[in-house]
């Protein structure tokens, strides 16, 4: 692991109305993570782990305080500069899988280098290498409804690290498949670890979590434990 | 990107399909509709740089009232500035038939036959001749219709005439005319002396608006039309062409594109989280912008082949069928496809760009929770 800080959040709150009545999502949640590290974010339903994980991911613009990913303070970036961001710093998998039905596996990961203007042939090349790295060399031409959960799963994988994103972020991504592929999952974190790539993972499983570095506890929209990295 | 934006069109193939159809109907009216003008268009213009150069000289209660005779032309031809004129009468081929559009019979005198039609050419025989009778000289829809050649017969209000020359083709009314001597017109029609108008012909140097003043003034009971009058005139039946097809093709636009604008924001909504996910890739306002505008062009441009192809069919089947009566109604022009193309597309983009701007504006974790 490097010593080097990939993420630092300092005093991030968001603020929900509903109606006229005010929702606080996230209370002034300050926590940092390290380059190569593996964090679990765990919390109860509601508590604002995911919330958490779209002001990370650019996704949604936080009420006050600051996100800075890779020496950059997202959080002061215009809206329009945003999809650069995601582009580039950031990869998603999330707990649905969220891939496009009408592309085959192939696909769907060549889609996300798309927008970074990768040419043609190196799209194919990176997502034929990656596929056939999570054991989906075989599945290149299917499409997700032909593909099981896990295998769906290992493309949503795929797919986010294509770009070889600063962060991985990762939304229950163990939430709908079996132990076995759990463990398999739990695996290519380990190893993108292993290569130096920070893996953040929202998580209700304890057993995902004991595999992570560290385990951030969020209670009520704020950091319970965990928050500052080892 | 085009690869997705096909994807994302053929995904929904009804739909798709459905829409596609209802902007073809529209450019197939457009086209239609717009080359029955363009035919009249190309008729008037050809006409009138075939006639322009003559006043017309009417009987004051009109073209069809009578009052005109052969007397009056050598009052016009002693009008000061007249260099020529000459009776005529205009009646249609068919009886039963109005004088307006369709074939005609032109009876003029036979000497002035070549001047009649001028510069119009024969493509083969000879003009009439002082002394012709029952002898005349037809247009080439005529020729075509009755399968004629010189020497041929035809049948003009129940009299036998014996074809002596046929005109070239020149795209104009003169096409559908068969011109016949002058006195046997008036015996064939019982007109007497009657004469429909009368053309003068201005001397060189000679103002033609000022002349047909002068005509009116001199000779009583007589109106005319100079030939710049006669221009403004057949420009104001034009516009009412162009009123029409202008009507049609705001129909389409209104057709086409709230069947595209529908379309498209359907499919905004079931693909709002599919936009999400392509926002949490990174892709930016203009991509979504593109691949949505994009779908809504390819289906306007897909309508807009298919109505055009449909309409140049139906005109052409049409024009195959008329032409056996001796009219041809439609005309298909480059600039009414360029036009009919141009015009499918825009409603598609037109109509596409709310549901565009709903999708891209979309915030991603908006979007990626819908559904």
């Amino acid at each position: 692991m490097d010593d080097s800080i990939i993420l630092e959040v300092e005093g991030l709150s968001k603020t929900y109305m509903q109606g006229k009545i005010p929702v606080y999502a996230l209370r002034s949640v300050s926590l940092s993570v390290k380059k190569g590290e593996m964090v679990a974010i765990m919390g109860p339903s509601g508590s604002g782990k995911s919330t958490l994980m779209a002001l990370i991911g650019c996704l949604e613009k936080a009420t006050s305080g600051k996100i800075v990913i890779d020496g950059v303070d997202v959080t002061s970036v215009p809206d329009r500069r945003l999809p650069r961001i995601r582009r580039e710093k950031l990869g998603f998998v999330f707990q649905h899988y969220n891939l496009l039905t009408a592309l085959s596996a192939i696909g769907n990961v060549e889609l996300a280098m798309r927008f970074s203007n990768v040419s043609k042939r190196e799209r194919i090349e990176r997502a034929e290498s990656l596929l056939g790295k999570l054991g989906l060399g075989d599945r290149l031409k299917h499409k997700p409804t032909e593909l099981s959960g896990g295998e769906q799963q290992r493309v949503s994988i795929a797919r986010a690290i294509a770009n070889r994103p600063a962060i991985v972020l990762a939304d229950e991504p163990t939430g709908e498949v079996d132990s076995k592929t759990r463990d398999a999952i739990i695996g290519i974190f380990e190893s993108l670890r292993a290569r130096g790539q920070t893996v953040i993972i929202v998580t209700h499983d304890q057993y995902v979590a004991d595999h992570c570095d560290r385990v951030i506890r969020i209670v009520d929209g704020g950091i319970a434990d965990g928050g500052e990295g080892v | 990107m085009l690869d997705i934006i096909i994807r994302n069109a053929t995904q929904r193939k009804v739909r798709t399909g459905l829409t596609i159809t209802g902007i073809a109907l529209g450019i197939f009216a457009l086209v239609v509709m717009g080359a029955m003008s363009e035919n009249f268009n190309q008729t008037f213009e050809k006409s009138m740089s075939l006639t322009s150069e003559s006043i017309r000289v009417f009987p004051e209660i009109g073209m069809f009232g009578g009052g005109l005779t052969t007397g009056k032309v050598a009052e016009v031809k002693r009008v000061p500035g007249v260099r020529d004129a000459y009776g005529l009468i205009m009646t249609s081929f068919e009886e039963g038939h109005g004088s307006m559009g369709g074939k005609q019979v032109m009876g003029v005198p036979p000497e002035k036959s070549k001047l009649a039609v001028n510069p119009v050419k024969l493509q083969s025989g000879r003009f009439l001749q002082p002394g012709d009778k029952y002898l005349t000289v037809v247009g080439t829809s005529i020729a075509g219709e009755f399968d004629l050649q010189v020497g041929s017969k035809i049948e003009i209000h129940d009299k036998n005439f014996t074809v002596v020359g046929i005109l070239e083709y020149t795209g104009s009314f003169f096409d559908s005319v068969a011109t016949i001597p002058l006195e046997t017109a008036q015996d064939l029609y019982n007109f007497d002396n009657s004469i429909s108008y009368i053309f003068a012909i201005a001397q060189d140097g000679v103002d033609e608006d000022l002349l047909a003043k002068r005509i009116e003034f001199s000779v009583k009971g007589t109106s005319t039309i100079s030939p710049s009058e006669l221009r403004e005139q057949a420009s104001q039946s034009l516009l009412i062409f162009s009123v029409i097809t202008i009507s049609s093709a705001l129909l389409a636009a209104i057709i086409g594109g709230l069947s595209v604008m529908n379309t498209m924001l359907m499919s905004v909504i079931e693909r709002t989280r599919e936009f999400g996910i392509l926002k949490a890739m990174g892709a930016e306002t203009k991509d979504i912008l593109l691949m949505t505008l994009g779908e809504a062009a390819i289906m306007g441009v897909a309508g807009g082949l298919f109505g055009i192809g449909l309409g140049s069919a139906l005109t052409y089947a049409l024009n195959s069928w008329l032409l056996t009566k001796g009219i041809i109604l439609f005309l298909i022009t480059p600039r009414l496809i360029v036009v009919a193309m141009l015009f499918a597309t825009l409603i598609g983009m037109v109509s596409g760009l709310y549901p565009a701007y709903r999708a891209a504006k979309m915030s991603p974790m908006e979007a990626l929770r819908h559904g």
